[in-house]
C-alpha cells in the first residue's frame, strides 16, 4: 500500500516535472543563447492557461483551445522580443528589469480580466478516465502529460543534436559571435527561439491547467521552480532542463505530501547542494558562475 | 638560495595540456626571464604560480612555503606580486586611489570599517613617496582612463610594487609600448634593488638580454631549456623554436 | 571636512528634524514609512552600487526582521531586545546565505537570491500555525525604548528619522573606511583586487551581511510602524520594487536609493487611492525606465515629481535628483 501510494506520488511528480520541463527548456535556451534571464516566462504560462480557459468556456473544445492558446502565446513572445527585448540586447540587467516589469503587467492584467479567485481547466473528455497503474487508479490525463513531456524531450534532443537548427543553437550557446561570423541572421534565430520558448511555456500552462489549476501567483511559483531547474541543470541544455525538471518535480510533489511548509526549502536545498558541487549545474557547459 | 620553486607542475585546460611537468627554480635576487612562442604556456604558468588557476599536479613554493592549492590572494602574503599582460587597473578610479588600494592590501587595518581612509596617514605618505619616485605625482588626480597607455603600464607595475614584494612577476611589461617607453621600462627594471627578485615574461629580445641573469625557454608547455643568457643566445634549437616555422597556431592561453 | 560640507550636513539633519512642522498627520505617517523603506532600499543600494551584487531577493532580510519582531513580541516585550534580535537574525541569515551565494555572480546571483527569497516567502505563507500564513499577523506590542510607549505619529516619526540618519551616517563612514574602499575596488575590478592580496569573498560577504542586517533593522521598525506583517514583505515583488527604487534613485550613490524609495512610496500611495492596478503601473514604469534610458528616467522622475508637488503637498521639501552617469553601466561587473 505504501509503495503504491509512493508510486502515485512519483507519477504525480513526473507529471509536474514535465510541465516544469516545458517551461525550463525554453528558459534555459533563451538564457544560454541570448543571455536573457526571462522573468516574464511565468507570465507566458499564465497567458496560456487563462486564454485556453476562456476558449474552453466558450465551448471551443480542449484541443482547438490548446492550439489557439499556444499560437497566441507564441505571437505574444514574438511581440515582446521584437518590440522590447531587442532594444536591450547585451545589457543583462536591463533585460532582467524589462522582463520583470512585464511579468507584473501580465500577472496584474490577468487578475484584472479573470479575477483573483482560483479557476480550473476541465480535463479533456477523452482523457477523463483512470488507468490501473500497479494496482492504483491513476488519472489518464497525467499519464498523457508525462508522455507529451517525454516526446517533447526526444523531439528537442533530436532537433538539438541532429538538425542544422540545433547545430546553430549549440554554436550560439557556446559562442554567440560565431553565429554572425557564419553569416546567420541572429535576430531571426533569437526571435524564433523566444517564440518557441514562449509557446512551450504556453503549452505547459494549458496542459497544466487541469492539474495545477490557475490562480494569481502561480506564475511566480512556476518561474522560481524553473529558474532553480535551469541553475541545477545547467544553462543552455535541454538535457539539463529535463533531468532537473524531473528531480525538482518529484521532490516538490513529495515535499507537498510530507512537509508542506518546507517544499520550497527542499527544492532550494537541492539547488544549493548542486551549486556547491558543480557551480555550472549538472550539465552546464563553459564557465558561468 | 632559491626563492621560488616550481616543481613538476601539470595543468590541463579544456582537455588541452597547457603545462607539462614544468619545473623552475628562481634564486633570490635573480632576474629570471621566461621566453617562448605564443601559446607556450607562459601566462598560464603565472596564473598557476599565483593560484589564479588551480594546478592539476605539482608544487609551488615561495621561500620554502608551499602556496600551490592556496587561494590566489595569499600569494601577496608570501611576498609575491604580479602584473598583467593586459592592463588590469581600476579604470574609474584616480591614480592615487588605485595606489591606495594596492598599499592598503598589505596593511593590518585593511578590514577596519570605522575610520575614514584618509586618516591613515602612513598610507597617504607611502603613496606620495611612490608616486613621486615614479614620476606619476603630477598625474595623481587623473582617472586611469585619462592616462596615456605608457602611464597605465607604469601604474600596472606600481600597483604590484606597492605590496613591497620580494618576488615580482611581470607579464610582458613592455607590451604595446613605444621604443622610448620600452627603453624607460627596461631601465626601471635594471634599477630595481636586488632585494626584489624578478621573473619576467618578455618577447622583446633586446629587453630580455639587457635584464636577464638567467633565461628559461618554454615550448609547448614544457621547459625546453634553462640557462645563462649566452647559452640561450647561442642555442640553435631555441632560434628554431622562436623564429623558425614551428610557431603553433593556437593563441596564448 | 570642509566647512560647506559640514553646513550641508547640519542642514540635512535639521531639515529631517524640522520636517514635522509642515506635515499633516497623514504626511507624518507617510514620511515615516518613506524613511523606513528608504533604509531598506539603501541597504540594497549598498550591495548593488558599491559591491556589484544585484539581488532580487533582498526583501527576505526585511521580512526576516519584521517576522522576528512579530513572532518574538508574543513572548518578549523589550523593544531593544526585539530590535537586536531582528538585526542579529537577519545578519546571521545573510551571512550564511551569502557564504553560499557569493561564489556566483551576475545572472546566477540574481536567480539564486530570487529563489531564496521565494523560499522564505513560501515558508511564511504555508506555516500558518506559526506565521499566520497568508493572513499575516498583527503586531500589538508598542514601541518602547525605555521612555514610555511611543504611540503618536510624531514620536514615531522621530524614531524613524533618527534611525534613518544613523543608518545613513553609518554607511558613509563604512564606505570611506578601508573596508568600504576595498568593497568598491572589488566592484571595479575583482581580479586585480585578488592579485593585490585582498580576500574578495570575505569583503563581499561582510558587506552582504551588513546589508542584510540593515534590511532586517528596517523590517523590524516596519513591523512596529505598520503593526501588521504579511508574507508580502518577503515577496519578490517587494524585492523588485526595492531594486527599481535603487535604480531610479541612482546606483552607486548613498542617498539616491533613499530618494528613489521616497519617490515610489509616495507614488504608490497616490496611485493606490485611484486604482488597484498598481502592479501594472509599476510594471510599465519598469519598462519605460529600461527603454528610455538613464537620463530619461531622471528627467521623467523630475517631471512626475514636479507634477506631484503641484497637485498636493508631499512633505518632502528638497528633491535632490541623482547624479548623472550613475546608471546601468556602473552595475556591470
Amino acid at each position: 500500500m505504501v509503495t503504491s501510494s509512493l508510486l502515485m506520488h512519483i507519477l504525480n511528480g513526473l507529471a509536474y516535472g514535465m510541465l516544469l520541463f516545458m517551461i525550463a527548456a525554453g528558459l534555459s535556451i533563451i538564457f544560454g543563447l541570448m543571455n536573457v534571464v526571462n522573468l516574464a516566462h511565468g507570465a507566458f504560462y499564465l497567458a496560456g492557461v487563462y486564454i485556453a480557459y476562456s476558449l474552453v468556456a466558450r465551448h471551443m473544445g480542449f484541443w482547438p483551445s490548446l492550439l489557439v492558446s499556444v499560437a497566441v502565446v507564441a505571437i505574444l513572445g514574438v511581440l515582446v522580443e521584437k518590440w522590447l527585448l531587442e532594444r536591450v540586447y547585451g545589457r543583462e540587467l536591463e533585460q532582467v528589469l524589462l522582463t520583470f516589469g512585464l511579468s507584473f503587467i501580465f500577472a496584474d492584467l490577468v487578475e484584472w480580466i479573470w479575477g483573483s479567485s482560483p479557476l480550473t481547466l476541465p480535463v479533456p473528455e477523452a482523457l477523463d478516465v483512470s488507468l490501473n497503474v500497479g494496482g492504483m487508479m491513476f488519472p489518464a490525463y497525467r499519464i498523457f502529460v508525462i508522455l507529451v513531456g517525454c516526446l517533447l524531450a526526444v523531439l528537442l534532443w533530436y532537433i538539438e543534436s541532429k538538425t542544422r537548427i540545433g547545430a546553430i543553437i549549440r554554436a550560439g550557446v557556446d559562442d554567440r559571435e560565431m553565429l554572425s561570423a557564419l553569416g546567420i541572421n541572429i535576430n531571426v534565430v533569437f526571435t524564433c527561439m523566444f517564440a518557441v520558448g514562449a509557446a512551450l511555456a504556453g503549452l505547459s500552462g494549458v496542459l497544466g491547467g487541469p492539474i495545477m489549476g490557475m490562480y494569481v501567483g502561480i506564475d511566480a511559483e512556476i518561474l522560481v521552480s524553473s529558474l532553480v531547474i535551469v541553475v541545477v541543470g545547467g544553462l543552455g541544455t535541454w538535457k539539463g532542463a529535463f533531468i532537473g525538471a524531473i528531480v525538482i518535480g518529484v521532490v516538490d510533489t513529495l515535499g507537498r505530501v510530507w512537509f508542506p511548509s518546507f517544499t520550497m526549502a527542499m527544492v532550494f536545498l537541492i539547488m544549493i547542494a548542486v551549486l556547491l558541487m558543480k557551480p555550472n549545474g549538472l550539465f552546464g557547459r563553459g564557465a558561468a558562475a | 638560495m632559491s626563492l621560488l620553486k616550481v616543481e613538476r607542475v601539470h595543468k590541463s585546460y579544456n582537455g588541452l595540456q597547457v603545462l607539462k611537468n614544468v619545473s623552475l627554480d628562481v634564486q633570490a635576487g635573480e632576474r629570471h626571464v621566461l621566453i617562448g612562442p605564443n601559446g607556450a604556456g607562459k601566462t598560464t604558468l603565472f596564473h598557476c604560480m599565483t593560484g589564479t588557476l588551480p594546478i592539476d599536479e605539482g608544487v609551488v613554493t615561495v621561500n620554502g612555503r608551499q602556496i600551490s592549492g592556496l587561494p590566489p590572494y595569499t600569494a601577496v602574503r608570501v611576498g609575491m606580486a604580479r602584473t598583467f599582460q593586459k592592463n588590469n587597473l581600476f579604470d574609474n578610479l584616480t591614480v592615487e586611489e588605485n595606489l591606495h588600494l594596492a598599499i592598503a592590501a598589505c596593511k593590518p587595518y585593511r578590514f577596519h570599517f570605522f575610520k575614514p581612509f584618509y586618516k591613515y596617514t602612513d598610507l597617504l605618505e607611502e603613496a606620495e613617496q611612490l608616486l613621486k619616485q615614479w614620476d606619476l605625482w603630477e598625474r595623481r588626480a587623473c582617472v586611469v582612463n585619462q592616462l596615456s597607455y605608457g602611464e597605465q603600464r607604469l601604474l600596472e607595475l606600481l600597483l604590484a610594487l606597492a605590496s613591497k614584494p620580494r618576488l615580482l612577476l611581470l607579464d610582458e611589461p613592455t607590451s604595446g609600448m613605444s621604443p622610448a617607453e620600452t627603453a624607460q621600462t627596461t631601465r626601471l627594471m635594471q634599477s630595481m634593488p636586488r632585494s626584489i627578485t624578478l621573473l619576467v615574461i618578455e618577447h622583446d629580445m633586446d629587453v630580455v638580454f639587457s635584464i636577464a641573469d638567467r633565461i628559461t625557454v618554454l615550448h609547448h608547455g614544457e621547459v625546453f631549456l634553462s640557462g645563462a643568457p649566452e647559452e640561450i643566445r647561442g642555442d640553435e634549437r631555441v632560434k628554431e623554436i622562436y623564429f623558425g616555422g614551428g610557431a603553433p597556431l593556437y593563441a596564448e592561453a | 571636512m570642509k566647512k560647506e560640507t559640514v553646513a550641508l550636513h547640519v542642514a540635512f539633519v535639521a531639515a529631517t528634524m524640522l520636517l514635522p512642522l509642515i506635515l499633516t498627520s497623514y504626511g507624518l505617517k507617510l514620511t515615516s514609512e518613506v524613511l523606513i523603506i528608504a533604509m531598506f532600499v539603501m541597504s540594497l543600494g549598498l550591495i548593488i552600487g558599491f559591491a556589484g551584487l544585484v539581488s532580487l531577493g533582498h526583501a527576505a532580510f526585511f521580512g526576516i526582521g519584521a517576522y522576528t519582531v512579530a513572532l518574538i513580541s508574543e513572548h518578549v516585550d523589550n523593544t531593544w531586545l526585539l530590535l537586536i534580535a531582528a538585526v542579529v537574525t537577519a545578519g546571521i541569515v545573510a551571512f550564511l546565505s551569502g557564504l553560499m551565494f557569493i561564489r556566483s555572480s551576475g545572472a546566477y546571483f540574481l536567480m539564486i537570491t530570487l529563489a531564496f527569497g521565494q523560499m522564505l516567502y513560501a515558508i511564511a505563507y504555508k506555516m500558518e500555525g506559526v506565521t499566520g500564513g497568508a493572513d499575516g499577523k498583527a503586531v500589538s506590542e508598542s514601541f518602547n525604548l525605555g521612555f514610555g510607549a511611543i504611540e503618536s505619529r510624531l514620536a514615531f516619526y522621530y524614531v524613524a528619522a533618527a534611525a534613518f540618519l544613523a543608518c545613513y551616517y553609518l554607511l558613509r563612514v563604512f564606505l570611506s573606511s578601508p573596508l568600504g574602499k576595498g568593497v568598491r575596488g572589488i566592484k571595479e575590478n575583482e581580479s586585480r583586487m585578488t592579485a593585490l592580496g585582498y580576500n574578495t569573498h570575505l569583503y563581499k560577504l561582510t558587506v552582504y551581511s551588513l546589508s542584510g542586517m540593515m534590511a532586517g533593522f528596517a523590517g523590524a521598525l516596519y513591523a512596529y510602524f505598520n503593526q501588521y506583517i504579511s508574507p508580502d514583505l518577503l515577496h519578490w515583488m517587494f524585492s523588485g520594487q526595492a531594486l527599481i527604487m535603487v535604480i531610479v534613485g541612482g546606483v552607486g550613490t548613498l542617498l539616491g536609493p533613499a530618494i528613489g524609495a521616497g519617490f515610489f512610496v509616495i507614488l504608490q500611495n497616490y496611485i493606490s487611492s485611484y486604482t488597484e492596478r498598481w502592479p501594472i503601473i509599476m510594471g510599465l514604469l519598469f519598462v519605460c525606465l529600461v527603454l528610455y534610458g538613464r537620463g530619461g528616467v531622471i528627467h521623467l522622475a523630475s517631471l512626475v515629481w514636479s507634477h506631484l508637488q503641484s497637485k498636493r503637498r508631499t512633505g518632502r521639501e528638497k528633491s535632490v535628483l541623482p547624479k548623472e552617469g550613475s546608471g546601468f553601466e556602473s552595475l556591470k561587473g
